[in-house]
């Protein structure tokens, strides 16, 4: 039995699965319903680690069973967009995968992170139908949203990225909220470092940024960024880092939100959600916050 | 900074300019000919660089001039056999992008070593030769470092050691007749031959022979790319910070190993001018005769290219 366990052998699953294994992480096994794909992905990766060094085992089955005996369990499968799509328009075709999962986890320890999209309505989804603690269920949603947010204002101001924290939080997508006051470059806030209307221009531009990448690319989203974003979860989950990374998680009374699953920076450890921290919002965020609460939730009562 | 091309934004091409980037040597440049491929790719790298601290320009693009002074220029741009099509059309394909790749390595990046990954490599690094006009030590194929790489794995697998202890050496064309040397085969500096017995050795080398077939075999569509990239990244780092890494890769051969005007894979150093030195390995009877028959197979395909292809 692996430690991490990947449903789903496309890009963003196998990527997250080398990811792991160059960080030397845990072991990682794949699973997929095409026959074959998940072993020869590994096997292809494992015949890389002569030359990248890793001592990490990654391995596929075709047996979803062995598969959600894994102590964290990352779901990768669904469907992807096509240019001109909404997130929410998978939310039809990726939820008989999502309840699949959900009924075979009922009652499970398993930490389980949420990629495939629509990740907030799924993660909802996952919660509400497994009946786990919320804590154990995170979506990757505001960290990737974060991460090209830090992206582009490095790029922006020319330092090197490594200064930069960014925290976006919300619904994932274009109603994502940034908050430019958590946002800092070696501590110093954006706010006192970039003019407003450039700041604004780069959280349009984030909002649009995995759009951007469908309509390029036609028939792929971005897989780069969201795998390497879950590789990090899956970290912070297994090692118990604490790291604060900005996740979707089942609300249950934050600015009073319940019922439905947006991303706030919450410490990650070995249970999961250890922590949700709550930044400070202005009336405006809070409004938009609730406002993609209630869309979200019209989508999941329908 | 130092400059890379990739010629391909495909699967190879595409994790070869991942791990390129991730080693902070060079400024990447991608290019493609689909509109918006290796655009979406490029930004999808640079969204995941926070994450995985790499700091490098990374730029995708459908203008061959991009390359413009590139350092090293890798060319994995290529189509994989589609159903109904025969060895040859796939030859003439390839060859045909070969081609147009290798005249605009040489327009706009008359001092880069070239570094072939499509196949046939073997073949394809020919035509990289011949169109850019290059010094022969510039064009170097990609195989012996990902085949050396595949048999090092299955060793490390049978004996549960870490891979990185196992340094394996695989000669002789790209292909079902490469020529693993298990005598010069180590883990931890002890001869493979000390540790396995010669029919498991030779169950080993059998499966490296196959190793691509293998991974086509799962994926069904599809094969084999984060090995291939990887083992690019590894020659693009040799040439970069001048190496003189001792690999197994194809070059152009003028009477090394008794072979004339054929591009085989045999041990060399790699570094700032590509082939640097090609290392002569005393071969026994056995495996003289093996590379022999890698070096007549390579031999038969730069024949048929003579039907399907005229120097531009």
């Amino acid at each position: 039995m692996a430690h991490i366990g990947i449903v789903g052998s496309g890009n963003v699953g196998a990527n997250a699965a080398f990811f792991i294994a160059e960080k030397g992480v845990a072991d990682v096994q794949l699973y997929d319903i095409q026959e074959g794909l998940s072993t020869g992905k590994a096997l292809d990766m494992m015949e890389a680690a002569p030359i990248r060094g890793y001592m990490t085992k990654i391995s596929g089955t075709d047996r979803k069973d062995v598969l959600l005996q894994s102590d964290i369990i990352m779901i990768t499968a669904g469907k992807v967009r096509e240019p001109g799509m909404k997130r929410e328009d998978l939310f039809e075709a990726n939820r008989p995968i999502i309840e699949d999962m959900a009924d075979s986890l009922k009652g499970s320890a398993a930490k389980v992170i949420v990629v495939t999209e629509p990740v907030d309505l799924l993660t909802a989804l996952f919660v509400k139908r497994s009946g786990m603690n919320r804590r154990q269920v995170m979506g990757l949603g505001g960290m990737l949203d974060s991460t090209r947010l830090r992206y582009l204002i490095a790029h922006e101001m020319k330092v090197s990225f490594e200064n930069v924290s960014a925290l976006v939080i919300g619904r994932h997508g274009s109603s994502m909220i940034a908050l430019p006051e958590y946002s800092s470059v070696s501590g110093i806030p954006v706010t006192r470092l970039l003019p407003a209307e450039v700041l604004e221009q780069l959280v349009a531009s984030t909002r649009n940024a995995g759009d951007l990448i469908v309509e390029m690319a036609q028939r792929a989203s971005a897989y780069y960024g969201p795998s390497a974003a879950a590789a990090d979860l899956a970290e912070a989950i297994y090692r118990d880092t604490r790291r604060v990374l900005s996740v979707s998680t089942m609300l249950d009374g934050e600015f009073d939100v319940k019922g439905v699953a947006m991303s706030l920076p919450s410490v990650i450890g070995r249970n999961g959600v250890e922590q949700i921290m709550k930044p400070h919002l202005n009336a405006q965020q809070v409004g938009l916050f609730q406002k993609s609460a209630k869309d979200l939730a019209a989508i999941l009562g329908a | 900074m130092s400059k890379v091309s990739v010629i391909g934004a495909g699967n190879v091409g595409a994790t070869a300019v991942y791990y390129i980037a991730e080693k902070n040597i060079a400024e990447i440049v991608m290019v493609d000919v689909v509109p918006g491929l290796p655009q979406s790719k490029s930004v999808d790298f640079l969204h995941a660089a926070p994450l995985r601290g790499y700091n490098v320009d990374i730029v995708g693009t459908n203008d061959y001039a991009q390359i413009r002074d590139s350092d090293v220029v890798v060319l994995t741009a290529g189509v994989a056999r589609k159903p109904g099509m025969d060895r040859m059309d796939l030859l003439r394909t390839n060859v045909g992008i070969a081609k147009a790749a290798a005249q605009a390595i040489a327009t706009y990046a008359p001092n880069a070593v070239v570094i072939a990954v499509s196949n046939p490599l073997d073949v394809i690094a020919m035509v990289c030769l011949r169109e850019t006009g290059f010094a022969l030590k510039k064009v170097i194929g990609m195989a012996g470092i990902l085949d050396s790489a595949r048999l090092q794995y299955f060793i490390a697998e049978k004996l549960n050691v870490w891979p990185g202890d196992v340094m394996a050496m695989v000669l002789g064309g790209h292909g079902d007749e490469m020529v693993p040397v298990p005598r010069y085969t180590t883990v931890g500096g002890f001869p493979l031959t000390e540790l396995l017995p010669e029919d498991e050795i030779e169950q080993l080398v059998a499966r490296t022979r196959k190793g691509g077939g293998e991974i086509v075999s799962y994926l069904k569509k599809g094969s084999a790319y984060y090995a291939p990239g990887a083992s690019v990244a590894k020659m693009v780092e040799a040439v970069v910070k001048d190496e003189r890494r001792l690999v197994a890769a194809s070059a152009y051969l003028r009477g090394e190993y008794g072979y004339n005007d054929v591009f085989l894979g045999v041990p060399l150093l790699l570094g700032r001018n590509g082939v640097e030195k090609i290392i002569h390995l005393e071969l026994s009877p056995s495996e003289k005769q093996a590379l022999d028959n890698s070096a007549h197979a390579v031999e038969e395909g730069v024949r048929t290219l003579s039907g399907i292809y005229t120097p531009g």
